[in-house]
């Protein structure tokens, strides 16, 4: 693995000690904190540390963590998908919308969903590989688009069963096994947990063992070097964007099936968290870069905090700020410490 | 108001950039600086603008001693430099009078009113003939460059600083500066202009510094003779810093190309090939440039031909369009008597063409990676197993690399950047070698390359040619001669000749490359 190989090379160096501390922070930093706080709450709260509540942790940092693996696809090339929250929630209505209003089955909006999130992704490609819009501001402008669109094909409205639509109510329902897939269990896991869980292995694999992966780090390292190594990159931007697409449309199906409602705004959240828990990835075991195993531990991260800090009865408002505070202090690790060794 | 250097000295690390340069800048003068690529130019300008500090040496004003902390130190000193890109010198989205008086209007008063603005852009640059309310983006470049001058001249310049100032005019933008510069030095300012065309050096310069391998080898007085200045950048035919791979050239004299001292028997063992060699690329109306004028040539199979100039002479250019990494100007290409038309470097590489690229940090490197990632980058294809890489054989093929070209450093799983510079380049050279290619193309492949380094490279581009086609281009002929079988030469952008190895003297080297041999077959012409 290339991220090794970087790491190997930087803790060789001897010397003073706090560089060697930097060195070591930079490394192991965000995994100490992480069972730190795993055996502070438990200490604190028994319940925390039992199966059923590491299933509610799971659970609650499924859809996040998916979508973040998107996220951090898409960020491998050196592009950003700011537009991965906007999805979630187009997916959500778009396969509420399958259900309830037209009456179709579960099968036809999972495709649907799934071709939502790939529509998304065919606008970023347009809009960053086509019409070489600077990713950042070419996914801020999708996100606004698809909230709208949603908004749009909804009047506004929440889609959940029984509404009513022109004055007669909609013919259709959430069916079993759409919602199986929010609700189901797998021998005791949640189905969302074992999505992610399959999901997160997808991406690591593709990221670390495929030659897709390591074209992706090549044009994210130096996009001309990849190009004149004979990588297209265009191409290649292209496939992170739809991956993070699918990431975000299962994510979306996943919440919908979960809520058994589509909310407009259900996907609101995801955005900041997803980028979030991908950055707080590039913290650990000293990888600097988006990689799937980090974002994984971020994800993880942030369903600890927040649910130790909730069983500790602190106020549910204090959680975002809980989270930047992460944010930040994996940020410097990555981007400061690195620089102090 | 003379600017003295006196034994100024730079080292990087492990290289001296610059070694004991000594040299004075008289007001008025116009003296020009000239060198090939890694002579120390650019430490040099960097030492004198104040950007970084000398290893030993010592600069003086008049006598005065300087010692300049950074940029502003030596701008408070009255040295001003303008560098090579233009646009990083205006601010784009304001107007000419907004640019001009972007060091003025720090001064006292809260509000900009445009009255004063036109007031101080009037007295920073009187006479400048630009409109003033006009946005510098809808300015040519030229006229954009007069802007940074200007503002140089007026923040008090005693020595200004020219780096490539025409590298981006035309030849009507290029006349303008003169004019420009040869007023600044009629008002007593000195200057310093760096460039490599020889023809600017020549028309404007009343003295010419020649750098070699951070020495100052060679001064010229005007009137200029440019094959002279050549000859003194390129150094002695007896290629005392590297020579290339064939380090043992005959000493002194006109060295022909069959003297190669040690590798005596490599070109002579490629002359059968050379002549009998299938052609691998046919290269037909092809230019180096848009403008240039068309020409053509052949890579035959065992062959290395060789590709010189000086800088700006469309060497990279044209390599580029082979590799396919860039658009072709005109022209046909075919391989092996198919036609050739990549339109990418992955269409190159499926036809068997790589090229490896003149600048290696930014177009060869990609940070962090390990020795064994750079090498197998081109080929992932090859090291799949069921849709994943197999590390084993990838390790395989960085062993092979490091093994063929001596790479010396912590072995293949190391970050490429724990190498240094020449096995760094033997990497990013040698992992096209572990592939099947029909033809080579190396752009400048000994730059920042050491001795030692640049004798193994060679020697496996040599081995390498019997089984394909090879084209190296270098600024430095030097490090063709026992390589290369042929040699073209290009001068700005157009085809100056083409020569075999053996008839390649460095003087006839530098008559064509600085323009002064008229016709190519006819040697060349007087220099005065």
């Amino acid at each position: 693995m290339t991220a090794t190989a970087s790491g190997t090379g930087t803790a060789a160096s001897p010397g003073r000690g706090a560089s060697r501390v930097a060195a070591l922070a930079y490394r192991y930093g965000l995994l100490v904190v992480l069972a730190a706080m795993i055996v502070l709450f438990s200490l604190l709260r028994p319940a925390f540390a039992t199966y059923p509540n590491a299933l509610v942790v799971l659970q609650s940092v499924a859809v996040v963590g998916i979508v973040a693996l998107g996220v951090t696809v898409s960020m491998t090339t050196g592009g950003f998908d700011l537009s991965a929250g906007a999805t979630v929630g187009a997916v959500v209505m778009v396969t509420a919308l399958t259900m309830v209003r037209f009456n179709l089955t579960g099968g036809t909006a999972v495709v649907a969903g799934l071709l939502t999130g790939l529509l998304v992704a065919g606008v970023n490609v347009l809009l960053t590989v086509v019409a070489k819009v600077p990713d950042l501001v070419a996914t801020l402008g999708t996100l606004f688009l698809f909230q709208g669109l949603a908004l749009i094909v909804t009047g506004g409205q929440s889609v959940a069963p029984g509404m009513t639509v022109d004055g007669r109510t909609a013919p259709g329902r959430f069916t079993e096994g759409f919602a199986w897939l929010g609700g189901g269990r797998i021998a005791s896991v949640p189905v969302p947990v074992v999505v992610f869980a399959l999901l997160a292995a997808v991406v690591y694999v593709l990221l670390n063992h495929t030659r897709w992966g390591r074209a992706l780090y090549a044009i994210g390292g130096n996009a001309e070097a990849a190009r004149l190594a004979g990588i297209r990159v265009a191409r290649y931007r292209a496939l992170a964007y739809a991956v993070s697409g699918v990431c975000a449309a299962v994510a979306g199906i996943l919440l919908s099936a979960r809520l058994g409602r589509g909310d407009v705004g259900a996907g609101d959240p995801y955005l900041l968290q997803s980028v979030a828990a991908a950055l707080i990835g590039f913290a650990v075991l000293g990888a600097n870069r988006p990689n799937a195993l980090g974002t994984v531990v971020g994800a993880l991260f942030i369903g600890v905090v927040i649910n130790g800090l909730t069983m500790l009865n602190a106020p549910y408002y204090a959680q975002t700020f809980v989270q930047g505070a992460l944010l930040v202090g994996a940020l410097v690790t990555s981007y400061t410490l690195r620089r102090i060794r | 108001m003379t600017f003295t250097v006196t034994s100024v000295s730079k080292v990087y690390g492990a290289t001296r950039a610059l070694s004991s340069v000594t040299l004075e800048l008289r007001p008025g003068e116009i003296v020009g600086l000239i060198g090939t690529n890694g002579a120390g130019k650019s430490t040099l300008i960097k030492i004198l603008s104040g950007a970084t500090a000398p290893s030993s040496g010592t600069l003086s004003l008049d006598g005065r001693p300087l010692a300049f902390g950074g940029p502003l130190d030596a701008q408070a000193a009255g040295v001003q430099t303008v560098h090579q890109n233009i646009d990083d010198g205006v601010v784009f989205g304001a107007s000419v009078a907004d640019n001009l008086t972007l060091d003025t209007l720090t001064g006292p008063g809260w509000f900009l009113t445009r009255a004063r603005v036109r007031a101080a852009a009037a007295a920073v640059a009187p006479g400048l003939g630009l409109p003033l309310d006009a946005p510098v983006e809808s300015l040519p470049a030229s006229a954009r460059q007069q802007i940074v001058i200007a503002r140089a001249l007026a923040r008090r310049a005693r020595l200004l600083i020219l780096d490539e100032p025409t590298s981006t005019l035309s030849e009507v933008e290029a006349g303008v500066l003169a004019a420009r510069v040869r007023k600044a030095a009629a008002a007593g300012v000195s200057v310093l202009y760096v460039s490599h065309r020889l023809s600017e050096i020549e028309a404007l310069c009343d003295r010419v510094l020649v750098l070699r391998d951070g020495e100052l080898v060679a001064t010229f007085v005007a009137p200029l003779e440019r094959s002279a200045i050549v000859t003194a950048m390129l150094g002695p035919a007896s290629g005392t810093s590297t020579g290339g791979p064939a380090s043992g050239t005959s000493t002194g004299g006109p060295a022909s190309g069959t003297s190669t001292g040690g590798e005596a028997d490599a070109p002579a063992r490629r002359e059968d090939p050379a002549r009998e060699g299938r052609d691998v690329l046919v290269a037909d109306g092809v230019r180096a440039v848009p403008g240039g004028h068309a020409f053509g040539f052949r890579v035959r199979a065992g062959e290395v031909l060789g590709v010189t100039g000086l800088v700006g002479a469309g060497k990279t250019e044209l390599l580029e369009q082979l590799g396919g990494a860039r658009r072709p100007v005109s022209g046909r290409l075919s391989l092996d008597g198919v036609p050739y038309r990549p339109k990418d470097p992955k269409d190159a590489i499926a036809a068997g063409v790589a090229l490896a690229p003149e600048e290696r940090a930014a177009q060869a490197i990609v940070p962090g990676w390990s020795v064994r990632a750079h090498v197998t980058l081109p080929w992932l294809r090859r090291h799949g197993r069921s849709g994943l890489l197999a590390r084993r054989s990838e390790a395989a093929a960085a062993r092979r690399v490091i093994e063929l070209f001596g790479v010396r450093g912590p072995g293949h799983e190391a970050p490429i950047e724990a190498l240094s510079g020449g096995n760094q380049q033997k990497v990013v050279v040698g992992r096209w070698l572990v592939g099947d290619l029909r033809l080579l193309v190396l752009d400048e492949p000994f730059r920042g390359v050491d001795v030692a380094a640049r004798a193994d490279i060679g020697r496996v581009i040599r081995d390498h040619a019997r089984r394909t086609a090879v084209v190296v281009a270098s600024s430095d002929p030097q490090e063709l001669r026992g390589l290369a079988d042929r040699v073209l030469v290009l001068h700005e952008g157009d085809l100056a000749g083409e020569l075999p190895i053996a008839d390649a003297t460095p003087e006839r080297l530098a008559a064509l490359m600085s323009g002064t041999s008229s016709r190519p077959p006819a040697g060349r012409g007087g220099a005065e």
